[in-house]
């Protein structure tokens, strides 16, 4: 079942094309990654995709409705999550407290019932000794951990990650693999993950998408990404020569 | 039609003097990132350099208005060094407050030295007037329009034509290149308070014969500058002048044509209307980034 | 647990005040009714600014409005002040919803001046608006409130009406605080975009933070009104707000205990220093200025150097880091 539907999705800044006809699409509880040199237009599709960005043509759906002019705060209600590149958490609110606001998404839980589903997800994300400190005094990779859980608590469906490896060390990098893949397993949700880590995409990804100056050149299984010259020649080359190793 | 002409003079008069009250806002803003809500003191503090110089030191009036601006200039550098300085790292309402809360001070000390009781500076044009189309017109307004014609001219000058402003405008559009352009940023940006105190100071000594110098006068010429800097268009030097002129007139025409009392609320009226519709006034910087 | 430290304090505001009504003489009382309706509405700002990030410099035309509002009910329809205080509030909460959709989408020094002129322009109506408002005359002879047939009308019956009105706000601004609401109001200033990543509508939650901290001003213009008895423009000029912010940064923006430290300092202030005649002002001007470049957590931050940093000193610093 699809679960997100982008079609014909285009986007132009003045004379720069950022993105050009791009369709997308997700399943439920499928892992999706998109690749492509800096500049591709990976950060503006998932922009379209929330709502930070009006695309010029083209629609998103989400579960089979158009959300293509909805706020962004509505389609995050739908079952769309998403983490931002650099990491954005709440600084004047404590790791649980952050995670509480994303649980109050579900209207109905009560004071009680918040902190409690919200403790749940900070367990399962490794964060229990932490709940209560201050943001200000973590280290960078947990404060990308606390947005990650505070998306999770969102409840989404799909669950939208910009380079959430990005800055941290390779021992968080691991971490985080097992975390994504604990997740989707616990929630059944999908995953939509743009990175430069390559060895981290090839492990986690199902399907590939890839992007270059704003289209789409290649879509497929790891495999076909990884034998496909055109993606080669636009990307892969030293990045995934360096992976490999 | 004579007594229209009359009060549009006027209007451009005063207008003059918000504009450049204005245009001393925006370029210490441009420059610094700072929005002062100091600056209708600075154009008290330009009004009573002129009475401690004309009038308590009985200076000639050449050398009472250098004078004059002499100590704005160096107000400038103090206000840079005590009151800038110590707050370039605070947050936005941090300086906010502090430039409010300095304005205060200013104030208060103003009332200290020279009392509540307001004084008048005479024009070196005093009482000369002259007819045009059936209008009698002061001499003085016209001179202010002049003044500040001239004032306008030579910072465009300044500003587009000279190392000295092409450096500011530059530390204006981005501090970190211009330091690495090799151009001494903290002299650049004191530099800009002390143009935009000279600049204060001017619309002060010319507003002095205007109305009378009272040590309460800052707080509506900072209202009706805002509103300029609104209307104008947040960070546009063009847009200061149309801005300052525009709540010049509508306050003059709009005191005898509309009401007296709501005289004010036209000026910001407008200022209110042009937030809700077009934020970056005429001239503006686009908001999404600022502010 | 929080919540409880809470009831903690409101218990602590009751015991002082009941403690000071009996020692202080009456124009000291006087000063301190006047700060406790200041500290309402310096809670109140604390939500528009302190939670949400909205700089107003208009603050006093809400509490100004609800003064008029109860003035005007009271004294020309007759309407007990019991009646007139939720009428005004409520109007003036709704005022603020219907000025808060176009203003809030205005941030930083735009919204300042707006606010500012929106005051400005309170101010120019209120003074020239004869038949409704006696324009610079203002309104006298508001009644005050009543117990029983027992008018609150002297300063030391009015300070229990105060203290319980304080108590009142400071248990529901907690509550607030700690609840979805109050996460929701604060991580909309931390990161409005991150905000709206977690589902929440972030406009209209502005215009509810607004609205709110127009209520708690409306409040307090209607206690303000029934203790002074007699209202005029200049009572809610601007510079009033600008006042009521330096109450809020000098005592800790961001805290409930900041705001009624900063209130109460800020109303005494003027008195400790009476023997400096008119340079008061200025030195005034001064002390706020020196607070901001050298305290800039407020009062509360000085915690920090009695005891190990406390919760609510590490959130205003981690708030006062982040801000851009």
């Amino acid at each position: 079942m699809t679960i997100l539907d982008a079609r014909n999705i285009s986007k132009r800044y003045g004379g720069l094309a950022a993105l050009t006809d791009v369709d997308m699409t997700v399943s439920a509880g499928e892992f999706v990654a998109i690749i492509g040199p800096n500049g591709a237009g990976k950060s503006t599709l998932l922009n379209v995709f929330t709502g930070l960005v009006v695309p010029d043509s083209g629609a998103v759906l989400l579960a089979g409705n158009d959300v293509t002019r909805h706020a962004t705060n509505r389609r995050i209600k739908a079952g769309l999550g998403r983490t931002f590149q650099h990491g954005r958490t709440f600084p004047r609110l404590t790791v649980l407290e952050n995670v509480m606001v994303g649980a109050a998404i579900c209207p109905t839980l009560g004071e009680r019932a918040l902190r409690e589903s919200a403790l749940q997800i900070i367990e399962q994300m490794g964060l229990a000794d932490i709940a209560d400190n201050a943001i200000r005094t973590l280290s960078y990779g947990h404060r990308r951990m606390v947005e990650l859980a505070r998306a999770v608590a969102c409840n989404p469906k799909v669950l939208l990650l910009d380079e959430p490896a990005a800055g941290l060390n390779s021992a968080e990098v691991a971490q985080l693999v097992k975390r994504l893949a604990h997740l989707r397993e616990k929630h059944q949700l999908a995953v939509v993950l743009i990175e430069h880590n390559m060895g981290m995409v090839m492990r986690l990804a199902e399907r590939i998408v890839v992007l270059n100056f704003g289209s789409k050149i290649a879509e497929g299984a790891p495999a076909e990404i990884q034998a496909n010259p055109a993606v080669l020649s636009a990307y892969l080359g030293e990045g995934y020569a360096h992976a490999r190793v | 039609m004579a007594d229209f002409f009359q009060l549009a003079i006027n209007g451009f008069a005063i207008g003059g003097v918000y504009a450049l009250a204005a245009i001393g806002f925006v370029i210490v803003y441009e420059a610094t990132g700072v929005v002062n809500f100091a600056a209708g003191q600075f154009v008290m503090f330009g009004t009573f350099a002129g009475v401690a110089a004309l009038v308590n030191a009985q200076l000639p009036w050449p050398i009472a208005y250098a004078a004059a601006l002499f100590a704005m200039a160096a107000f400038g550098v103090l206000f840079f060094l005590l009151v800038y300085w110590p707050l370039k790292l605070s947050p936005a309402v941090t300086v906010i407050i502090g430039t409010v809360a300095i304005s205060i001070t200013m104030q208060n000390a103003a009332l200290l030295v020279f009392g509540s009781w307001p004084v008048r500076i005479p024009s070196p044009l005093e009482g000369m007037t002259v007819e045009v189309g059936g209008a009698v017109v002061s001499v003085h307004a016209l001179l202010t329009m002049a003044i500040t014609a001239l004032l306008v001219g030579g910072l465009w000058f300044l500003l587009h034509r000279t190392s000295f402003g092409i450096g500011m405008r530059a530390v204006a559009q981005d501090v970190q290149a211009a330091r690495l352009m090799g151009l001494k940023v903290g002299r650049v940006l004191a530099m800009s308070w002390v143009l935009g105190a000279l600049l204060a100071g001017a619309a002060g000594l010319l507003l002095g014969p205007m109305w009378f110098a009272d040590v309460n006068m800052g707080d509506p010429v900072a209202l009706k500058a805002f509103a300029a800097t609104i209307i104008g268009g947040f960070g546009s030097l063009p847009g200061a002048v149309v801005g300052g002129i525009f709540v010049g007139l509508s306050e003059v025409l709009g005191a005898s044509y509309i009401s007296s009392a709501y005289k004010d609320l036209i000026s910001f009226g407008i200022m209110i209307g042009f937030l809700f519709v077009r934020p970056q006034g005429m001239f503006g910087e686009k908001i999404q980034d600022r502010g | 647990m929080r919540i409880l430290r809470s009831f903690g304090l409101a218990l602590c505001i009751l015991a002082a005040g009941g403690v000071l009504s009996l020692v202080l003489p009456e124009y000291h009382l006087r000063l301190l009714n006047l700060s406790v309706v200041a500290s309402i509405a310096v809670i109140g700002l604390n939500i528009a600014f302190g939670y949400v990030g909205l700089i107003s410099l208009g603050h006093a035309a809400f509490v100004g409005l609800g003064a008029y509002i109860m003035a005007i009910s009271t004294t020309r329809l007759g309407l007990s002040p019991w009646l007139a205080m939720p009428a005004a509030v409520a109007a003036t909460a709704a005022f603020a919803v219907a000025i808060g959709l176009p203003l809030l989408r205005l941030k930083g020094h735009y919204l300042a001046l707006a606010t500012l002129g929106l005051n400005v322009s309170f101010v120019i109506v209120a003074s020239n608006w004869l038949e409704m408002t006696g324009g610079t005359n203002g309104i006298a002879q508001i009644p005050s409130f009543s117990i029983l047939h027992h008018a609150i009308s002297d300063e030391r019956s009015f300070l229990w009406l105060a203290l319980v009105s304080l108590t009142l706000v400071v248990v529901v601004a907690t509550l607030l605080h700690h609840s979805r609401y109050g996460r929701a109001l604060i991580s909309v200033r931390d990161d409005e975009l991150a905000a709206e990543m977690t589902g929440i509508d972030t406009t209209r939650l502005k215009i509810m933070g607004f609205a709110f901290s127009a209520a708690y001003a409306a409040f307090a213009g209607c206690l303000f009104a029934s203790h002074v008895r007699f209202i005029s423009p200049e009572d809610f000029s601007y510079a009033h707000s600008i006042n009521y912010l330096a109450m809020l940064i000098v005592g800790g923006e961001g805290t409930i205990v900041g705001a009624i430290l900063g209130s109460v300092l800020l109303t005494f202030l003027p008195e400790w220093l009476r023997f400096l005649g008119n340079a008061y002002l200025a030195l005034f001007g001064l002390l706020v200025f020196l607070v901001l470049v050298f305290l800039p957590t407020g009062i509360v931050g000085l915690r920090k150097f009695v005891r190990g940093p406390s919760r609510v000193d590490r959130s205003v610093q981690a708030a006062a880091e982040v801000r851009p």
